[in-house]
């Protein structure tokens, strides 16, 4: 089976750079600088993350993005190839939906490429669900998976349904 | 004299020194323009953050030491990309025909200073 190349995107603090650090079964291939505004944390994403990851029998490279959009030429680059995005979202900070359903209409309309929707911080109410952020974002309730990206079990959960749905694809075309 | 006055002073040292620069960018690590004479600052200062980052770590992975520089070279000319202590960058733009070498010696003596005043 060949390889495949996965896009994990989001506004900044959602937790990609995280899940690629849980997730990751190599050593983790991180970009951080010392952030110079306020976002809520010390260092933030300037290239790029990269880890892998097996799901059965498939190899999954991960690639997350920066989250500013200063940083949006880094999008296209890293998207590049890619056969499946995985957006996320911190579910406990509804003002940031908007912004992250933006991100997604980019990417996807200049990617047209399978997308799973990750709702982090599932694990700290109060926060929204899959099923309350899914008609916010208009997708499919099957696309949007809540996880705590700190939580390796719960993790995988949207790559898994991920890989799903680009299976899927795959058979019906 | 305010830290912004401090740099832009700075930036004018380095302009005169190298006066083959098309450009100059100070920015922070993250990506946002400090002081600068480009026109298109907020995006270069972005690039030049992320080349900086990525730099670093291919530096680090594939056992280079500490990183210099980033050079990008294109058949018009440099972008090369220094870092500024741990919380700055200095990029600059020169011509094909500039002297690298001369620019490598300025920018990095600039690039400390610039350090000690971010």
């Amino acid at each position: 089976m060949e390889p495949l190349k996965v896009v994990v995107a989001g506004p900044v603090g959602a937790g990609k750079s995280t899940i690629i650090r849980t997730l990751s079964e190599t050593e983790v291939v991180d970009t951080d600088a010392l952030a110079s505004e306020e976002i809520g944390k010390e260092t933030t994403t300037v290239a790029m993350d990269y880890g892998t990851l097996h799901l059965g029998d498939q190899l999954l490279y991960l690639f997350g993005t920066p989250g500013q959009d200063r940083f949006d030429f880094m999008w296209d680059v890293l998207s590049e190839g890619a056969l499946g995005l995985l957006m996320l979202v911190r579910g406990d900070r509804p003002e940031d939906f908007g912004p992250a359903r933006r991100l997604l209409d980019y990417i996807t309309s200049r990617h047209p490429v399978p997308y799973v929707l990750g709702v982090t911080r599932q694990d700290q109410p109060p926060v929204w669900g899959p099923d309350e952020v899914a008609p916010f974002f208009g997708v499919p309730l099957e696309r949007v998976v809540g996880l705590n990206a700190k939580d390796p079990r719960s993790a995988v959960g949207p790559l898994v349904r991920l890989l799903e749905l680009i299976m899927a694809e795959e058979q019906a075309t | 004299m305010t830290k912004q006055e401090q740099l832009q002073g700075i930036l004018r040292e380095l302009k005169q020194a190298l006066p083959e620069l098309r450009s100059i960018v100070v920015a922070s690590t993250d990506g946002l323009p400090i002081v600068h004479d480009a026109a298109d600052a907020p995006r270069v200062a972005a690039m030049a953050a992320t080349a900086l980052g990525l730099g670093k770590r291919i530096s680090q992975t594939t056992d280079l030491g500490s990183l210099e520089e980033t050079i990008v070279r294109g058949n018009q000319g440099y972008f090369v990309v220094y870092a500024a202590g741990d919380k700055g960058v200095l990029a600059v733009s020169a011509p094909s025909d500039a002297n690298l070498g001369l620019i490598h010696l300025e920018a990095r003596s600039y690039a400390a200073r610039l350090a000690q005043v971010l």
